[in-house]
C-alpha cells in the first residue's frame, strides 16, 4: 500500500517542481511577467502621461513612429514616413497593412480622432507632452494625415513618436468612450490589450498576423505587466520566478540578483534627467542662492557613495548622447561649500535661511536618501533644508500646479531636450517651477523653429548655457538603471523606460 | 483580638493583594523597561556617541561593531550612528506617548465626566460625537489628518490624540453616570456646592484611577501609532529621528543590512511590552473587582 502513495508523491513533486521552474510557459505559449514600479489606473489610454504607459500602449496601439536608438534615429511603424510640407504642416503616411484587432484598416480618420482625443478630451493628460506644438490634425486622404503646428517646431517627432496612440474612431462611435476603451479597445500594434486592472496589472497578448511580429518571432505571446512598488518585492518576486524582468533595481540589491545562477542584472544608461528645481520665490527669486544651492551639493560623493557609481553626473541639463549635448558647456557646478556660504551672503543671507525640500518616496532611485543626504548638505552651508516627504499623489499634483518650491525630480524620455526645457523652463510651459527669463524664451522659439540640425543644436547649447548660469534648477545626474533579468529572457531595456515585447525574445 | 466585622475581612485581604501586586515579576520588567526608557529619553543628547543626524556617507552601512567598537549597533544608509539614533528616537516615542495620553486624558475625562454628570442634551451631543469619530479606523483617520495638517511633530500628537480620548470620555461617562447618585456627592449638592465644583472636587479624584489605567494602554498605542505613521512617511519630517522612520528607512535594506531594522523593532517591541506589563499591573491594582477576587469574597 505505501510504495503507490509515496511513487503518486514523486511524480507529484516532479510535476510540481517542472511546473513551478517555468512559469513563463503557458502550455505553447510563452509569457514574461515584468515587475513595474509605474501604475495603470485608468482604461482611458489617453489618462495618464508616464513613460510606462506611453510604451504599453503604443505597443498595442501602433506605435506611431518609434526611436530606434541602436540607428540614433527616429523610424517609422503606423506612419511608416513623414515630410515637413511647410514649416507649420507636417504630412505622415500611413502604413496600410497596419489594421485594428478586428481586422478594419487603420485610417487617417483614426489618428484625426485620436489626436483630438489628446486635445480635448476631459481625461487627457497627455495635451503638453503629446500635443504641444500641435494646433489640429487633418485628414488629408485615408491614409495621409496632417498635423499642422501653432509654430514651427522642428523637434515634433519627439512629441508624437512612442507617444501619440491611435486607437478607433469607429468603436469610439459606436460605444462611447467609456465602453469603447473598456471593452473594446481596437489597436493597430503587434499587441492587444488582453486585460487590465487598474492599480494591479496589465496583460497584452501577441498578435501573429501583425507586420512588425515576423521581424521578431521569439517574441513573448504575452507580456504581463505587473505593479511592484517596493523593490524587496521586485528582487524576491524575480528570484522567486514569479517575474522575468524587474527594471529598477537599488545598487544595493543587486548583488542578491547576481548571486542567483538564474539570473541576471543588465544596466541601461537612462536618459531621464534628476534635478532639484527652485521655484523663482524667496529665497529663491536671488539667482545667487539658486546657484549656492547648486554649489553646496557634492553630487560625486553621492554618486560615489549612496547610488554606488550607478549614475552619471550631469554638468548642464542633459548628458552624452543625448540631442544637443555640449561636454564643454559653461557654467560648470563644482561642489564648492564656501562659494556657496559666499553666494549665500551676496543674496543677503550672511546667517543663512530656512527653506522647505520636498522630495518624492520610491518614485526615483533612493529618491528619499538623496534628498536627505542633499539636505545635510545645505544645511552645512546656511541653507537649513527641512525635508518634506508627501505621498508621490500629492507631491506630483501639487507640483503640477507650482505649489511646491522646492523638489527633487525627474524627467523622462530626453532624447531630444527640447520639449523637457519648454515644459519647465519657457514662459507659461507649465506652472511647475514658474520661471521665465525673455532671453531663454527667444533661445527656446529659435531653437524650435530651426529646421537646419546644426543651427538647432548651437541654439540649444546656448540655451542651455544661460540655463544652466541662472540655475532654475540644479542638474545632477542621470541614473544607470538596473534591469533584474531571469536568463529565460533576453532583452536590452531602452533608456526611456518603456517596455516593448517586442524588443524581447523568449529563450525557453 | 480584633473583632470580626464586615470591615476588618475586606480590608486586611485588599491590602495584602496590593502588596502581591506590586511584587509580581511584571511590574520589575515592565518598570524596568518604562524607567530605561525614561532615563535614556531626558538624558539622549549626554548618552548618544554622536549627532543622530549627521551624515557621514563613506561609512554607509557599517555593521554592528559591538560594544567598544566606533558604531556600537552600525552605521545606517547615510553613515549615521544607529545608537544614537535609537536614543534619540526614544526621546521622540516618549514625547508622542506622553503628550497623546496627557492632552487625551485631559480631553476624554473633561467631556466623559460633564457627558455622565450632566446628561441630557450634553449627554446626547457628545457621545453622538464619540460614535462619529470612533467610527473612522483609527490608523486611516491618522493618516487623513497628516495628509491635511502635513508633517510635523504637534500635527502627529494631533492626529493621534483625535481618536484617543475616546476610550476615557466612555469609561468616565460610565463612571460619573453612577457616581452622581452617590451619597457623598448627594451631601455636596445639599451644603450647596456647584456643579463645577462637584465634578473637580468631588467626581474626578473618583476616576482618577481608572483613567491611569486607560492611559498606560494608551501610552503603548501611541507609540505604536506614531512609529506606524512615521512608517508610512506621515509622521514627523526624516531629519527627527523616530523608531518608526528609522524602520521605514531600513524598508529596502532588509535583506542586505538587517541592523537597520532589528534595533528600532526591538526597542519598539521591549518600549510597549514594558508599558503593557505596567498597564496590566496598575490594572490589577486599582480594579476593585480583582481585589475581591483576591481576598476571597
Amino acid at each position: 500500500m505505501r510504495r503507490p502513495k509515496l511513487r503518486n508523491v514523486l511524480i507529484s513533486a516532479v510535476v510540481f517542481a517542472l511546473a513551478a521552474s517555468s512559469p513563463h510557459r503557458v502550455g505553447a505559449q510563452t509569457r514574461v511577467s515584468i515587475g513595474v514600479t509605474e501604475t495603470m489606473e485608468t482604461h482611458n489610454p489617453y489618462g495618464d502621461s508616464v513613460s510606462l504607459l506611453y510604451g504599453i500602449w503604443s505597443e498595442v496601439t501602433g506605435p506611431f513612429c518609434t526611436y530606434e536608438y541602436d540607428k540614433g534615429e527616429f523610424e517609422g511603424r503606423l506612419a511608416k514616413r513623414w515630410e515637413v510640407k511647410d514649416p507649420n504642416t507636417w504630412l505622415f503616411y500611413l502604413d496600410e497593412r497596419y489594421k485594428f484587432n478586428d481586422g478594419s484598416p487603420i485610417t487617417a480618420a483614426d489618428v484625426v480622432h485620436s489626436m483630438n482625443r489628446v486635445l480635448k478630451d476631459p481625461q487627457s493628460k497627455q495635451k503638453a507632452s503629446v500635443a504641444g506644438p500641435i494646433d489640429r490634425a487633418e485628414v488629408a486622404d485615408k491614409y495621409t494625415v496632417k498635423f499642422i503646428t501653432k509654430k514651427p517646431a522642428a523637434p515634433l517627432l519627439s512629441f508624437v513618436c512612442d507617444r501619440l496612440i491611435v486607437t478607433s474612431k469607429a468603436a469610439y462611435d459606436k460605444y462611447g468612450r467609456d465602453k469603447a476603451d473598456r471593452e473594446h479597445m481596437m489597436g493597430g500594434g503587434p499587441y492587444r490589450l488582453k486585460e487590465l486592472i487598474p492599480g494591479q496589472r496589465m496583460v497584452i497578448a501577441k498578435r501573429p498576423d501583425h507586420p512588425e511580429v515576423k521581424k521578431n518571432p521569439r517574441a513573448p505571446d504575452e507580456v504581463v505587466y505587473r505593479v511592484m512598488r517596493e523593490t524587496e518585492q521586485r528582487v524576491t518576486a524575480l528570484l522567486n520566478n514569479e517575474i522575468q524582468l524587474a527594471e529598477f533595481i537599488p545598487p544595493h540589491l543587486r548583488k542578491r540578483v547576481e548571486a542567483s545562477a538564474a539570473h541576471r542584472i543588465v544596466p541601461v544608461d537612462s536618459i531621464e534627467i534628476m534635478f532639484f528645481a527652485m521655484m523663482p520665490k524667496p529665497p529663491f527669486d536671488k539667482k545667487e542662492v539658486r546657484q549656492a544651492v547648486c554649489y553646496a551639493i557634492d553630487r560625486d560623493k553621492i554618486i560615489n557613495t549612496l547610488v554606488e557609481g550607478f549614475a552619471t553626473r550631469l554638468d548642464g541639463p542633459i548628458g552624452k548622447g543625448q540631442y544637443g549635448y555640449d561636454p564643454s558647456l559653461q557654467p560648470k557646478y563644482e561642489y564648492s561649500p564656501e562659494k556657496a556660504k559666499k553666494l549665500l551672503a551676496q543674496a543677503g543671507y550672511p546667517n543663512g535661511v530656512s527653506v522647505e525640500l520636498q522630495t518624492p518616496v520610491g518614485r526615483y532611485i533612493l529618491d528619499k536618501q538623496i534628498s536627505e543626504a542633499v539636505s545635510a548638505m545645505l544645511t552645512s552651508v546656511g541653507i537649513r533644508a527641512k525635508l518634506l516627504t508627501p505621498e508621490w499623489p500629492t507631491l506630483w499634483a501639487n507640483v503640477q500646479v507650482g505649489k511646491v518650491p522646492f523638489y527633487y525630480m525627474g524627467r523622462g524620455s530626453v532624447q531630444d531636450p527640447s520639449a523637457a526645457l519648454h515644459q519647465y523652463f519657457k514662459t507659461g510651459g507649465s506652472p511647475r517651477i514658474g520661471y521665465s527669463n525673455p532671453k531663454l524664451d527667444d533661445l527656446f522659439d529659435k531653437e524650435q523653429q530651426e529646421f537646419n540640425p546644426e543651427k538647432r543644436k548651437a541654439y540649444l547649447r546656448q540655451a542651455m548655457s544661460l540655463l544652466t548660469e541662472e540655475a532654475p534648477a540644479c542638474f545632477m545626474w542621470r541614473h544607470k538603471m538596473l534591469w533584474g533579468q531571469a536568463k529565460t529572457v533576453d532583452y536590452d531595456p531602452l533608456p526611456d523606460g518603456r517596455i516593448y515585447g517586442l524588443h524581447m525574445k523568449a529563450l525557453k | 483580638m480584633r473583632s470580626l466585622t464586615l470591615e476588618s475581612v475586606t480590608s486586611l485581604p485588599a491590602n495584602l493583594s496590593w502588596l502581591r501586586t506590586w511584587m509580581r515579576p511584571k511590574v520589575y520588567v515592565g518598570g524596568f523597561i518604562v524607567l530605561t526608557l525614561i532615563v535614556v529619553g531626558i538624558s539622549g543628547p549626554m548618552m548618544a556617541p554622536y549627532n543622530p543626524n549627521h551624515q557621514r556617507l563613506e561609512r554607509m552601512l557599517q555593521a554592528p561593531q559591538g560594544i567598544g567598537g566606533e558604531h556600537v549597533l552600525g552605521t545606517d544608509n547615510l553613515g549615521r550612528d544607529i545608537l544614537s539614533r535609537v536614543i534619540y528616537g526614544a526621546r521622540v516615542s516618549l514625547l508622542v506617548a506622553f503628550a497623546v495620553v496627557f492632552i487625551s486624558g485631559f480631553v476624554g475625562v473633561g467631556l466623559g465626566a460633564i457627558s455622565g454628570y450632566f446628561g441630557g442634551k450634553a449627554d446626547f451631543t457628545i457621545q453622538k460625537l464619540v460614535e462619529v469619530v470612533w467610527a473612522f479606523p483609527p490608523l486611516l483617520l491618522g493618516i487623513t489628518i497628516m495628509a491635511f495638517l502635513g508633517q510635523g511633530l504637534f500635527n502627529l500628537i494631533l492626529a493621534l490624540v483625535a481618536q484617543r480620548w475616546i476610550p476615557y470620555c466612555r469609561v468616565v461617562r460610565g463612571q460619573a453616570l453612577s457616581l452622581k447618585t452617590r451619597d457623598f456627592v448627594v451631601a455636596a449638592q445639599c451644603l450647596g456646592a456647584g456643579r463645577s465644583r462637584i465634578i473637580i472636587r468631588h467626581l474626578l479624584p473618583n476616576l482618577i484611577q481608572t483613567s491611569m489605567v486607560i492611559g498606560t494602554f494608551a501610552m503603548a498605542s501611541a507609540i505604536i501609532s506614531e512609529a506606524s505613521l512615521s512608517f508610512l512617511g506621515v509622521g514627523v519630517p526624516p531629519e527627527i529621528p523616530t523608531w518608526g522612520t528609522m524602520l521605514a528607512d531600513a524598508r529596502i535594506y532588509i535583506s542586505t543590512a538587517w541592523w537597520l531594522a532589528l534595533f528600532p523593532g526591538l526597542c519598539i517591541f521591549l518600549t510597549v511590552l514594558g508599558i503593557n506589563l505596567l498597564g496590566d499591573a496598575l490594572r490589577d491594582l486599582l480594579d476593585p473587582r480583582l481585589k475581591r477576587t483576591a481576598s476571597g469574597l
